[in-house]
């Protein structure tokens, strides 16, 4: 890295002699092939991040009749010094309501998909009949559509559906369970959803991190007598801790995102049983068309989960910055 | 004979068609060191792993001190093993290695934090006991392999290809540090090398392997000095053994071998019974046993001179003895080398005699140790 704190970097840089632009100059190349992404970037990305975070500060609605009247409107509006952030946070109990939601049902079907995926990952480290099969199989939800997810779930949950006749099976009298229609079953209709979608990205992730694991300290802590479960604790999981830790980073910022699925299954109810913070923003932006809430709604989110993404990331931030 | 400590009789491995062991018996008795020598592929790792108990023989038994081992788990044989890539845990610190095998035990943490002074201090990684493995050069590592190891006390220690990883400064002294290890311990210790020269310093005894079958085990000196067969001779030694065509024959009631206008006479001892003169054989001598002879000297024989190599104090003189080719190691500036010819003498009974086709030893002769 270039110090130039000390020195200003002057003498460095030679300033003795004039610089010129060299077109030649291969030093240029990886900045001019950049460029395009970055302009990319500046126009998909960067220039609504700061439009939503200015029209998060006003009231701004849009009513102005006309784009560019409307787009004009924001940078007239007054700045009313947070009085959004304010609101939601201690005058809007669904909002935070949402947020909490939002936390358990991520933190459930999270720890629900790693102990299934890692469970099955484990099993296909030994040889079974239909392996080929079964390992495709097993793959096929994380290819679904979410909406396709979603509808194939609405209609297994319906109350006179197939989920109720194979319980009535098992229970040996019909059941008739209100899967949608019950706060806490909507809930659970929710995360078995989820997880049945997305155990599939946990179990390929978990298996090629098991493969990666070696095999030498594993046959060392055999020959020094550990158990199968002494090992899986002290040498494979502590093996695999970046491997998790990036699975977790990368199903955290997607779970906080869920909405096709959950809209089509109970559009976040009964009530606000099953809304989560992508459903809320949602109606509150495209329902009750109040696009200051939600771009201040929004932005709490955005800085919570590059928080939270931050702190899961800390613990192997040095070995993949640093490559060891 | 002192106490055997670990018998393998008749140990056999297939993998599918694969014979990987071949109906190999060996003996090690208390105290010794043992190498296993084998080009790679030789079955020497599949020795090891069925010893350890990571796989399991196809036939055959292992005893340690005189009881099957065959059922007991790997934790419980009470044996050693450090890897050729040491293995050692590299999410957990020095200390926390050298306690792995302590805490599996469930030994008390005062008694662990005694065996690890103790072991640490032995190893001379008393210094490093709060870093992690990535901070460690190899042989520090190698260090904390072995003392992670020895800190559980085995009954033997294995060590499979333990110099392999280490650059050449590193070896000597590591090698050193093994023999020292080996005199303070009296461990019972096998060595599991391609390295020729690893074996011969380090072991007392050598297991020479290939293709799974066990060629030869017997003492260093004798495994160098009385191959068993044309294998142990071509593996052993730097520059490697000369092999010399020819025909048996008598020459004034000695036996010799000739081959176009050379003859070698070869030293006293039992031939095997259905060798005759006329069968085809092949020589065996190493270079540093052959030595300029003196006019008068009754074993001497003449080959030509092909190309002379001064290398410093020794002179390495390629000479042809029918069709083959003998190198010989002669003192830098004797003038006998200056000629067309040149007359040799075998040191002592250094003169192995092998069967042309299978290379097998044929003649029993030698001082063996």
């Amino acid at each position: 890295m270039v110090t130039n704190t000390s020195t200003g970097g002057a003498s460095t840089l030679g300033l003795g002699k004039p610089r010129r632009f060299d077109p030649n100059d291969k030093k240029y190349i990886p900045g001019l092939l950049i460029t395009p992404v970055q302009i990319l970037l500046c126009v998909m990305l960067i220039f609504p991040f700061i439009l939503e975070f200015v029209i998060s500060m006003t009231e701004w609605q849009p009513i102005y009749g006309d784009f560019w009247l409307a787009f004009t409107s924001v940078f007239t509006q007054k700045i009313n010094q947070g009085i959004n952030y304010n609101y939601l946070v201690t005058d809007e109990p669904r909002y935070l309501q949402a947020l909490g939601r939002t936390v358990i049902m991520s933190v459930i079907s999270l720890c629900l998909e790693f102990v299934i995926g890692l469970g099955l990952a484990s099993l296909f480290l030994k040889k079974f009949w239909g392996k080929r099969i079964w390992f495709t199989a097993l793959l096929t939800p994380m290819m679904i559509m979410p909406v396709v997810v979603g509808y194939t779930w609405f209609m297994l949950f319906q109350y006179n559906g197939p989920i109720n006749q194979i319980f009535g099976w098992i229970a040996f009298s019909p059941v008739n369970l209100q899967w949608l229609n019950d706060g806490t079953l909507a809930f659970i209709a929710v995360i078995v959803t989820e997880v049945w979608h997305w155990t599939p990205l946990f179990f390929l992730i978990m298996l090629s991190g098991l493969n990666a694991v070696p095999e030498n300290p594993i046959r060392a802590a055999t020959v020094l007598g550990a158990s199968n479960v002494k090992i899986f604790w002290t040498i494979i999981l502590p093996n695999m801790r970046a491997v998790i830790i990036i699975a977790f980073v990368i199903r955290g910022m997607e779970v906080v995102k869920l909405f096709d699925e959950i809209y089509l299954l109970t559009r976040g109810g009964p009530g606000t049983a099953t809304e989560t913070i992508s459903l809320y923003l949602y109606k509150l932006a495209f329902e009750d068309f109040r696009l200051a809430y939600a771009g201040s709604a929004a932005f709490i989110v955005l800085v919570i989960t590059v928080v939270l993404i931050n702190m899961m990331l800390k613990p192997i931030r040095y070995q993949l910055v640093e490559g060891r | 004979m002192a106490n055997i400590k670990l018998e393998l009789v008749n140990l056999r491995k297939e993998f599918g068609d694969l014979v990987a062991v071949d109906d190999v018996s060996i003996a090690i008795e208390e105290s010794e060191t043992m190498a296993l020598l084998g080009p790679s592929g030789c079955g020497k790792s599949t020795i090891l792993n069925m010893i350890v108990g990571l796989e399991a023989p196809t036939s055959g038994d292992i005893l340690i001190d005189g009881k099957s081992v065959l059922n007991v788990p790997p934790g419980d044989r009470n044996i050693g093993l450090v890897f050729q890539d040491y293995a050692v845990f590299t999410h957990m610190t020095v200390r926390s290695n050298l306690a792995y095998g302590l805490k599996v035990r469930k030994m008390k943490q005062p008694e662990i934090d005694r065996e690890i002074a103790k072991v640490s201090e032995f190893l001379s990684i008393t210094h490093q006991l709060d870093r992690k493995p990535d901070e460690l050069g190899a042989s520090e590592l190698q260090r904390v392999a072995i003392g992670r190891t020895l800190v559980t006390n085995p009954e033997i220690l294995l060590l499979d290809e333990p110099l392999s990883n280490l650059e050449a400064a590193m070896r000597n002294q590591m090698r050193r540090e093994l023999r020292r290890i080996q005199a303070d311990t009296g461990q019972t210790i096998i060595y599991v090398t391609h390295d020729q020269i690893e074996a011969l310093s380090l072991a007392h005894r050598i297991a020479v392997m290939d293709f799974g079958a066990l060629q030869q085990y017997d003492t260093a000196h004798n495994v160098y000095q009385y191959p068993a067969n044309r294998f142990v001779g071509s593996f052993l030694g730097n520059p490697p053994m000369n092999f010399l065509k020819g025909k048996l024959a008598e020459d004034g009631g000695r036996r010799v071998v000739t081959s176009g206008d050379s003859t070698i006479p070869l030293p006293a001892g039992n031939l095997g019974s259905d060798v005759s003169a006329g069968a085809d054989v092949v020589v065996g001598v190493r270079p540093e046993s052959l030595s300029l002879a003196a006019a008068d000297d009754p074993g001497r024989f003449s080959v030509p001179v092909l190309a002379v190599e001064p290398q410093g104090p020794e002179t390495v003189v390629t000479a042809s003895f029918g069709d083959s080719s003998l190198k010989v190691i002669v003192p830098t500036g004797d003038p006998a080398v200056e000629r067309d010819s040149i007359d040799l003498v075998p040191v002592s009974d250094l003169v192995a005699l092998f069967d042309a086709e299978s290379g097998v030893r044929l003649l029993d002769s030698g001082d063996r140790r």
